[in-house]
C-alpha cells in the first residue's frame, strides 16, 4: 500500500486490491478533464465510480486547476455527464481556491486586476473580492491607458482574451511590491478531447513574471493550497485516508506526494506508462510516480460488484 | 583572462583603448540615445570616431524597426549612419533564416511590420502580423487552418500579441519540423517616450512555455549578431569595442566574441551590479563584466578631440 520510503510502486492493480484500497480509503479527491471526461463527453463507467462511491458513504471531492467556470457551472456540467450526486461542495477548482485564498490568506484590502476570463471574475465576486473591471476602449495603446488606483493583487489564470495591453497594465501594477502575484494554475498547455491541445495558464504566468522579474504564488495543483482548501471544508480529514486520483504526473500526481496522499494514475489522459517509468528511473522526480495505476476509473467499478 | 576588469574610463587609459580598436559596435537604447533623445555628446563621438578611421556599427535586439527605419531615427537625432552599419534584430533574424536555417517555406510571425519587410527583402513570405483576435469556441481554436507551407515561427516584439496568436504558433510548433526562432529576449523594450513595456523575451517565454520548446535567439548575447557585422565587414574580434548598457546582453555578446567591452551608465545596468558579478564564483556571470566603464559615451569625446 502506502510508500513509505519514498519509492512509489507504480503498479497497475486489479479485483481484490482495488477492493482493498477503496475499502481502506475515506476520501477521494478526483481530477476531472481526462479523468471522468473528456470534453463534454463522460469516460465510459466513471459516473458509476462515483455515484458508487458516494452511496457507499465515501467523501468524494473533485480537485481541478481548470479555472474557466464557476462552480455552479460545473455543477451543470457534472448533472449532464450523469454525476448526478455532486454539489457545490464538492468542486474545488483553482478559481474558487484563487478567491478563498484572496479573502482569507491575503485578506486582501483593495481590487484584484484579473488576466483570465469570467469564470474567474464570478468565483472572485462570489467571494466578495472586487474585481478592475476592464473597459479598455478599442483603440487603447499602452501610452494612454488608464491604470486603476488600489490594486493590491494581479491573478492570471487561461485568458483567451488576453491582448498586450493587459499584459502591460499587469507589469505596471507588479512594480509595487505590495501587490500579490498570483497565478490560477501553472498547467503549459491543456489538452482537447480531439488530442490538440492550446496554451495554458503557465504560458500566461511565464510572460508576466519575466515581465514583472517575480514569482507568482501558484494557487493550484500541484501546489498544496487546494488541499487546504478541501481540508478546511472537511474537518478530520486524514492524509492517510485519501486518495489523489489523477492523469497528469507533473500536477496530479505531485499535488498527491506534496500533501501526503496515495496517489492514482489513469491511462485516461496527459501522462503515459512511459512518461511514468521515465520518472522512476530519475533520482529527483520519485514524487511523479503514482503508487497506483488504472487503464481508465471504470476499472474501480469492480470492486462494487 | 588576466588583466583588470571594470575600471573606470579617463585621460590617458581612453587614448589607449581606442588607439587599440579598428571597429567599434554601440549599442543604441540607452546608449547612444533614450526615447527620441539622443544622448548629449553622442552624435560627436560617432564622428570623430569615424574620424579617427574606426568602423562604427549599431547592433540593437530592438525589433521594431527595419534598418532604413533606423537610420532615418538616427538622422532626425543628429547621426550619420548608413544602413550597411546598423544591425537590428529583424534584419538579423530574417539573415539568420535565410542563411543559416536555410529556410524553404513561410514564416508564421509574431512580430512587427519591420520583420514582414526585412523578410520579404530576404524572398521569405510571412502571415500572422497585425491584430488577431479571439473568435468561436476552444474546439475552434485548436482547430484553426494552418497553412502548410509554414515551416518556421518567429516571435519578435508584438504589440498585438494576443491568446489567439500564442495559439497559432503552439499548433505550428506542434509539427516538429516546424523551426523556432526569436528575436531576442529583452524583458522590457524601451518606448519612444521614455517609459517601458514588457519586451520580447516575455512574448517568447509564453510561447516556449505553451510549446514545451525552446526557441533559437538571434540577438545578443547570441554570437549571431556579431557573426552578422564580420561576416560582411573585416572585423577582428581582438580589434574590436562592444559598448552597451546592458551586462547580459551587450557585455555578455562582447565577451562571448571575444571583444573590449565597454559598459556606459546611461542605460540599464549599474556599476554595482557589474562589480556584483566580478566577485561572484559563477563562470557564466564573469560574462557580465566589462572591461571598462564610462558615465556616458559622451566621456570619451577628451580622448577624441585631444
Amino acid at each position: 500500500m502506502a510508500a513509505t520510503y519514498g519509492f512509489k510502486a507504480c503498479r497497475k492493480i486489479r479485483g481484490a486490491q482495488i477492493r482493498g484500497l477503496l475499502e481502506a480509503k475515506e476520501f477521494f479527491l478526483f481530477d476531472c478533464d481526462g479523468v471522468l471526461w473528456h470534453g463534454e463527453k463522460a469516460v465510459a463507467g466513471a459516473a458509476q465510480v462515483v455515484n458508487s462511491l458516494m452511496r457507499q458513504g465515501k467523501n468524494v471531492v473533485f480537485v481541478t486547476n481548470n479555472s474557466t467556470r464557476p462552480r455552479d457551472k460545473y455543477v451543470h456540467k457534472f448533472y449532464r455527464l450523469g454525476f448526478t450526486a455532486v454539489a457545490l461542495e464538492h468542486i474545488f477548482s483553482s478559481s474558487y481556491c484563487s478567491a478563498l485564498y484572496l479573502r482569507d490568506v491575503a485578506k486582501l484590502r483593495g481590487q484584484v486586476f484579473v488576466v483570465g476570463c469570467d469564470g474567474l471574475r464570478d468565483e472572485l465576486r462570489e467571494a466578495g473580492i472586487p474585481c478592475v473591471e476592464e473597459a479598455d476602449e478599442p483603440d487603447a495603446t499602452i501610452y494612454d491607458c488608464a491604470l486603476a488606483a488600489d490594486v493590491k493583487a494581479v491573478l492570471v489564470g487561461h485568458d483567451d482574451k488576453l491582448t498586450f495591453l493587459k499584459l502591460a497594465k499587469a507589469s505596471c501594477y507588479l512594480k509595487d511590491p505590495n501587490c500579490l502575484f498570483l497565478a490560477t494554475d501553472n498547467d503549459p498547455w491543456h489538452p482537447l478531447s480531439s488530442g490538440r491541445i492550446l496554451p495554458g495558464s503557465g504560458s500566461l504566468m511565464a510572460a508576466l513574471e519575466v515581465a514583472s522579474g517575480r514569482k507568482a504564488t501558484v494557487i493550484g495543483k500541484p501546489n498544496r493550497y487546494m488541499f487546504e482548501c478541501i481540508s478546511s471544508q472537511f474537518p478530520g480529514m486524514d492524509p492517510a485516508q485519501c486518495l489523489m486520483v489523477g492523469d497528469r504526473l507533473e500536477t496530479d500526481m505531485l499535488f498527491g506526494s506534496n500533501c501526503g496522499l496515495d496517489t492514482m494514475l489513469t491511462l485516461t489522459g496527459v501522462s503515459q506508462m512511459e512518461e511514468a517509468h521515465q520518472y522512476e528511473n530519475s533520482e529527483e522526480y520519485q514524487s511523479l510516480v503514482p503508487d497506483y495505476v488504472v487503464d481508465t476509473i471504470a476499472d474501480l467499478l469492480s470492486a462494487f460488484e | 583572462m588576466a588583466g583588470s576588469k571594470c575600471v573606470r574610463l579617463s585621460g590617458e587609459l581612453a587614448k589607449q583603448l581606442l588607439a587599440s580598436v579598428d571597429s567599434v559596435l554601440f549599442d543604441c537604447d540607452g546608449v547612444i540615445w533614450r526615447g527620441d533623445q539622443a544622448i548629449p555628446g553622442a552624435p560627436r563621438v560617432i564622428e570623430l570616431l569615424k574620424e579617427h578611421g574606426k568602423k562604427v556599427f549599431f547592433v540593437t535586439n530592438n525589433s521594431t524597426k527595419t534598418r532604413k527605419m533606423y537610420v532615418d531615427k538616427m538622422s532626425t537625432l543628429g547621426f550619420n549612419a548608413s544602413e550597411d552599419e546598423v544591425f537590428g534584430t529583424a534584419y538579423c533574424s530574417a539573415i539568420y533564416l535565410k542563411t543559416v536555417c536555410k529556410l524553404q517555406g513561410k514564416v508564421y510571425l509574431i512580430g512587427s511590420n519591420a520583420m514582414k519587410q526585412e523578410l520579404e527583402a530576404v524572398g521569405i513570405q510571412q502571415t500572422g502580423l497585425g491584430p488577431d483576435h479571439i473568435f468561436g469556441k476552444q474546439t475552434d481554436w485548436a482547430n484553426v487552418p494552418l497553412e502548410p507551407d509554414v515551416k518556421a515561427v518567429l516571435v519578435g516584439f508584438d504589440e498585438h500579441f494576443s491568446y489567439m496568436k500564442l495559439n497559432r504558433a503552439l499548433q505550428y510548433l506542434t509539427r516538429m519540423d516546424c523551426l523556432f526562432v526569436g528575436t531576442n529576449r529583452d524583458t522590457r523594450l524601451p518606448l519612444e517616450g521614455g517609459t517601458a513595456v514588457p519586451g520580447t523575451g516575455c512574448l517568447l517565454q509564453a510561447v516556449e512555455t505553451a510549446a514545451q520548446r525552446q526557441a533559437a535567439t538571434v540577438g545578443k548575447p547570441s554570437r549571431f549578431m556579431f557573426d552578422c557585422v564580420a561576416s560582411k565587414f573585416h572585423v577582428e574580434p581582438g580589434r574590436c569595442l562592444m559598448v552597451g548598457d546592458r551586462l547580459d546582453t551587450d557585455i555578455m555578446l562582447g565577451s562571448n566574441c571575444g571583444l573590449k567591452t565597454l559598459l556606459t551608465l546611461t542605460g540599464v545596468s549599474t556599476v554595482a551590479e557589474a562589480e556584483a558579478n566580478q566577485k561572484s564564483g559563477c563562470s557564466e556571470r564573469q560574462g557580465m563584466v566589462p572591461d571598462y566603464y564610462v558615465e556616458s559615451i559622451a566621456d570619451l569625446l577628451p580622448a577624441l578631440q585631444g
